[in-house]
């Protein structure tokens, strides 16, 4: 049942990571395209815990970590950029 | 201990910190200090001489790689003991006479470090006992006396004239090395102890002309033989100490050391008689000739010294035993009466103020003393009978009259031989009569005087050495001479005699007619300078600036054409050539795909394929909207650490998930200064072409990536997958090969890591970057410079981010992590901070000193790996063992976990000191250069 | 693991993918940023602390032992999802980004790409306290 469920995840995760891929290319605003970005990443996040259940190992604990963290440094770098382009003021 | 040969270099080498440290006392305080540790290696030499007067060569190596035959050879025979004997004694002279030379405005602690580097230098070329640490010190001597030609570096002519020297003594080296390499294939070794006994074997090889010719050239360019001796008159610029010291005394010689070096190997041959001995021939005569005419007292002796050594060089190149000898016998009184002379010199300089021979005119009755010594020294140098100079003369022209190997033409060289005794004798005169006597002094800066007492000292002991070598040639160098020529010849040693009295013969002849002769032409000299003004005034500088000028001009063209600053052009170039490089394995594979069973395909990957595809061809697309490029790239670098995870390489997840992030900031950094507006497309060809540039490249890599993917691969990660446990005592392969396998890897690589960031924090300390106003688009930047939200937020996110950084450090050597990742956290929670924040806030908060943690980083590394030395065991052996603590359990401690915190602080200095600099850049914090000096 | 145990799993497992994936329909489908926002946001977030809490229970449930260091990355998504999507929002507002026509709060756009945020001065007032 387990399995079961973690396939028809894994495909509504991968249907989600495409519509994101396509708000990311379609935009029309560049934060449309961060957003996507950012929305990628926790699925992306989401795909790492899943595979993690399915193997039964904590291996892959740290990469779905960094990104998240990853993702946020990344979504307000490029906001602050947006907004007074100087990064470090 | 201090019997170990290695001390007579070392402690030259030690004494060059000396006088960095003892120029902070009184002048006369730092002179004593500085020659303390020469002083002690001078001891040590003249401990060793029994030995070495009894027949013996006192040799001590210590392996380096002895699997390339290099080693660091040491070895002292007579022919080393006499240069040894020359470059300390006259050394420790000139440290004494540089203390009254130099003015209060001199560097005193700079000079005499360079000059000690140089003693150090010239005594490991003259104690090598191995060919390529030969010419290493050979080289390491061209470096020192750059250094103090140009000491003087506010002078152009000193800044000329140590370019010159450096680039044809430099050039004459790298002609050396390629000799030597040649001898060490023919010969199989590069000791010189093997080199020496294999005489015949390279003599008789096929290569022998090439060797002999590239040997001789590197001494030629040393020892200022004809066409390469422009260069010592232009290193005139220098102190008069250093002229003293290095042009006539010891650094010229190295090339005659060197010929007499290799004198059993190379000489002997028709080839050699006529390389040798006519360059020696050309170079003593034009050297005599124009000393005659130069007016400064410097350019005088520069030029008398060229033509001495062209003398030597004639000597060496006659090929009789007793010629070898006679050369040996030259270069012990050449050293001492040029030596002399040039202090002389330096001391009329000093206290008069010019070198100009036509201002300088009867001095004798300003400073007798003075002038009662150079007149000693100069009649040396002309050959008048009891004195050294005459000994040696006339052994030379004894040999002139013996030699045949020119045929029926070989009676031309006893006559040139007196003719360049001639206007030798007539240039001492020149020396010796415009400056002591005839006339007055006209114009002089100052009114000439004797110098202080002690800068006297080493002239009055150069001089009596001339004299007691003159009177009493065999009860003072004698044994000296005659184990040189032992260790010169390496065989038996012909009959000599060092007699002053050999009764009336040729010899005797030929002296006196150089010195009638030279007095004739000096007194007729007016009628031979106003034949030499008709001549146009040549000036090798000038040609050598132009060959220079013509080189640099050639390859800067080259450089335009190769490097014009284009980045598709390089890409093109380079992409280019790598598929010419690929064609042909490409063609000779059959079948793209291999062998191996394929793996199933899943949904997901095929998600992550459209994924990467579509991310990367939107980069491409919108190359020139940054934001959009810069986002869509990121989507890439997000697909590529899933594929890592995917396919069990979480460490390369990891990492690149954090080089990632830190790149797209680091793009955005640069991205604020450059315009803000989107450059010009390229001309429709030029896509075309790189259209199809891309398209067949992209071809070949997905080829070739396929073709490997699909073939069974043997690698050697099995190795390491076996060994990592056992081996580094810790499972994570990635982190045990990082830090142990491949430690010394890392090690290299954090310090190149190092460097990189202080040059980048360099260059961003000069750089004035525009700041524009507004975005792409016109509008303004936003007022809020710190969104609050983001500030607190980060704030609280900074604990969590440390704490997680720090858990993937301290499992990394067993799990995914380690030094180079938790580097790579800290780093990017930093800079969170930096843009949540900014400058003032963190500088109020954090005190950090990027450049201590590379500092501290790269020693904590490379202490790491010398705390195995105390084991004895190589450098960057890890160590590791398990540990049982009550309450905490089994632990375990390893050497590799204190070498990967070196990595982590490396790569957390870097990281932040190019990002946090290049962000500081707009703010009051920027990074400015302090001007010293 | 026992059977009840897995169905509320699984259950729990399918509630968060569907989630994730109706955020990002929400991402695609809603017709402004400012609503758009609204479901990556917060049915994600939802979707993904579920995926989390299963993790959780499976691996604590295989190893024995009480597994909460999927706590960490829940707790972490927690706190920066909102922050990044009020950074957006104010990038949005800063770029004057043009509003559905029932989106709310449309008048706080236009003059909020023109103004300074209130908070600007925070520092300094904070300093000038006793």
């Amino acid at each position: 049942m387990l399995s079961w469920a973690i396939n028809f995840t894994a495909a509504m995760i991968c249907i989600a990571l495409i519509l994101n891929l396509w708000r990311m290319v379609q935009g029309p605003s560049i934060q449309d395209r961060i957003l996507a970005l950012d929305t990628m990443c926790i699925n992306s996040i989401a795909l790492i815990i899943l595979y993690g259940i399915n193997m039964g190992t904590g291996l892959y604990f740290e990469a779905a970590l960094l990104i998240a963290m990853m993702g946020f440094v990344s979504t307000s770098a490029l906001c602050k950029y947006l907004l007074r382009g100087d990064l470090i003021e | 201990m201090l019997n170990d040969l290695i001390w007579i270099p070392l402690l030259p080498l030690l004494g060059t910190l000396v006088p960095l440290f003892a120029s902070r006392f009184s002048r006369s305080a730092c002179a004593f200090l500085t020659a303390g540790l020469p002083a002690l290696a001078l001891v040590l030499v003249l401990q060793l001489a029994p030995q070495v007067f009894e027949g013996e060569t006192v040799r001590q190596s210590f392996g380096w790689i002895p699997q390339m035959g290099l080693e660091l050879a040491f070895r002292l025979d007579g022919l080393a003991l006499l240069f040894t004997l020359l470059i300390l004694g006259i050394g420790l002279l000139v440290v004494l006479y540089a203390r009254y030379y130099l003015s209060e405005k001199d560097s005193m602690g700079k000079f005499y470090a360079y000059l000690i580097l140089f003693m150090f230098a010239m005594l490991g070329v003259v104690m090598s006992d191995n060919l390529i640490q030969l010419w290493m010190f050979w080289e390491l001597t061209s470096i020192s006396s750059f250094l103090l030609i140009s000491f003087w570096g506010h002078k152009t002519e000193a800044r000329k004239g140590a370019r010159m020297a450096l680039t044809i003594t430099g050039a004459g080296g790298l002609a050396l090395l390629a000799g030597v390499l040649l001898i060490g294939n023919v010969v199989g070794s590069y000791s010189l102890h093997d080199v020496l006994a294999s005489g015949d074997l390279i003599r008789e090889h096929a290569a022998y002309p090439v060797i002999l010719v590239l040997v001789l050239l590197g001494a030629f360019t040393k020892s200022a033989q004809f066409p390469f001796h422009f260069w010592l008159p232009h290193a005139m610029a220098a102190p008069t100490p250093v002229s003293a010291y290095l042009h006539s005394a010891t650094m010229v010689k190295a090339g005659i050391f060197l010929m007499a070096r290799m004198y059993p190997v190379l000489s002997g041959t028709e080839l050699w008689f006529l390389i040798v001995s006519m360059t020696g021939l050309a170079t003593l005569l034009l050297g005599a000739y124009v000393a005659l005419f130069k007016h400064d007292l410097k350019g005088l002796l520069a030029y008398s010294t060229v033509s001495h050594l062209g003398l030597i060089t004639l000597l060496l190149g006659m090929g009789t035993e007793l010629a070898a000898v006679a050369a040996l016998f030259h270069i012990i009184n050449h050293a001492t009466f040029k030596a002399s002379l040039f202090m002389a010199a330096g001391i009329i300089d000093h206290e008069s103020g010019s070198r100009d021979m036509r201002q300088l005119n009867g001095l004798w009755k300003y400073m007798p003393y003075t002038a009662t010594l150079a007149m000693v020294a100069a009649a040396a140098m002309a050959g008048v009978p009891l004195l050294n100079g005459f000994l040696s003369k006339e052994m030379f022209f004894a040999e002139t009259l013996h030699q045949d190997s020119l045929g029926s033409l070989s009676w031309m060289v006893p006559v040139f031989a007196t003719l360049g005794g001639v206007f030798s004798v007539a240039y001492s005169l020149r020396f010796i009569h415009d400056v002591f006597f005839n006339g007055e002094p006209i114009n002089l800066p100052k009114t000439p005087h004797e110098p202080p007492r002690y800068m006297r000292v080493p002239v009055e002991i150069l001089v009596a050495l001339c004299l007691l070598v003159g009177v009493l040639p065999t009860f003072v160098i004698g044994d000296l001479l005659y184990t040189a020529s032992a260790a010169t010849l390496q065989g038996a040693v012909p009959e000599y005699s060092l007699a002053i009295w050999h009764g009336f013969n040729f010899p005797l002849l030929m002296s006196f007619i150089a010195l009638a002769g030279g007095i004739a032409v000096y007194v007729n000299r007016k009628e031979l300078f106003q034949f030499q003004a008709q001549f146009p005034e040549n000036d090798p500088k000038l040609v050598f600036e132009a060959i220079i000028q013509m080189i640099h001009k050639q390859i800067t063209r080259f450089m335009e054409l190769a490097e014009n600053g284009s980045l598709q052009r390089y890409s093109y170039m380079m992409l280019s050539l790598a598929m010419v490089m690929m064609a042909k394995p490409l063609l000779d594979l059959n079948a793209t795909a291999g062998h191996r069973p394929q793996i199933p395909v899943d949904a997901i990957s095929i998600t992550g394929a459209v994924l990467l595809a579509i991310g990367a061809l939107a980069t491409v697309i919108w190359n020139r909207q940054r934001m959009v490029a810069l986002v869509a790239l990121s989507v890439v670098g997000l697909i590529v650490s899933l594929m890592f995870a995917k396919f069990s390489a979480p460490d390369l997840a990891l990492t690149q998930l954090a080089v990632e992030v830190v790149t797209v900031i680091l793009l955005m950094l640069a991205l604020f200064f450059l315009p803000q507006t989107t450059p010009k497309e390229s001309s429709p060809k030029r896509v075309a072409r790189d259209l199809g540039i891309a398209a067949v490249i992209g071809g070949v890599i997905g080829t070739i990536s396929y073709a490997m993917m699909t073939r069974p691969l043997e690698s050697i990660s099995t190795f390491f997958l076996e060994n990592s446990k056992t081996g580094g005592g810790g499972t994570n392969v990635v982190n045990v090969i990082l830090v142990d396998f491949r430690g010394f890897d890392t090690l290299g690589e954090i310090t190149v890591l190092g460097i990189a960031a202080l040059g980048i924090f360099k260059l961003i300390a000069r750089m004035r970057l525009y700041m524009p106003a507004s975005d792409g688009d016109g509008r303004p930047w936003s007022k809020d410079s710190h969104p609050l939200m983001l500030s607190v937020v980060s704030q609280s996110l900074l604990p969590l981010a440390l704490l997680v950084s720090a858990y993937i450090f301290l499992r990394g050597h067993n799990m995914p992590g380690g030094g180079f990742i938790a580097g790579l956290i800290t780093s990017v929670a930093i800079i969170q901070q930096y843009i949540a924040h900014g400058v003032d806030w963190i500088k109020a908060r954090m005190k950090l000193d990027y450049q201590l943690m590379i500092g501290s980083g790269i020693t904590i590394a490379a202490l790491t790996g010398l705390g195995s030395w105390f084991f004895d065991r190589p450098f960057l052996t890890s160590w590791f063992d398990h540990f049982h603590l009550p309450l905490v359990g089994e632990f375990e401690l390893a050497s590799a976990m204190l070498f990967d915190l070196g990595v982590y602080l490396t790569v957390v200095g870097a990281t932040m000191l190019i990002l946090a600099n290049l962000g500081k850049l707009t703010t009051s914090e920027r990074p400015v250069l302090k001007e010293h000096d | 693991m026992e059977t009840w145990l897995e169905g509320i799993v699984a259950l729990i497992l399918v509630f968060g993918g569907a989630f994730l994936l109706i955020g990002s329909i929400g991402l695609v489908r809603l017709p402004d940023i400012y609503t758009r926002l609204h479901g990556p946001t917060k049915a994600t977030t939802l979707g993904i602390a579920s995926l989390l809490l299963v993790s959780a229970v499976v691996s604590s449930v295989l190893q024995g032992t009480i597994s909460v260091h999927e706590l960490l990355i829940t707790l972490f998504l927690l706190i920066t999802a909102p922050v990044s999507a009020n950074m957006i929002a104010k990038t949005a507002m800063h770029h004057d980004l043009p509003a559905w026509k029932r989106t709310q709060g449309q008048e706080l756009i236009e003059p909020a790409s023109r103004q300074a945020a209130p908070d600007d001065h925070q520092e300094e007032r904070d300093t000038k306290l006793p």
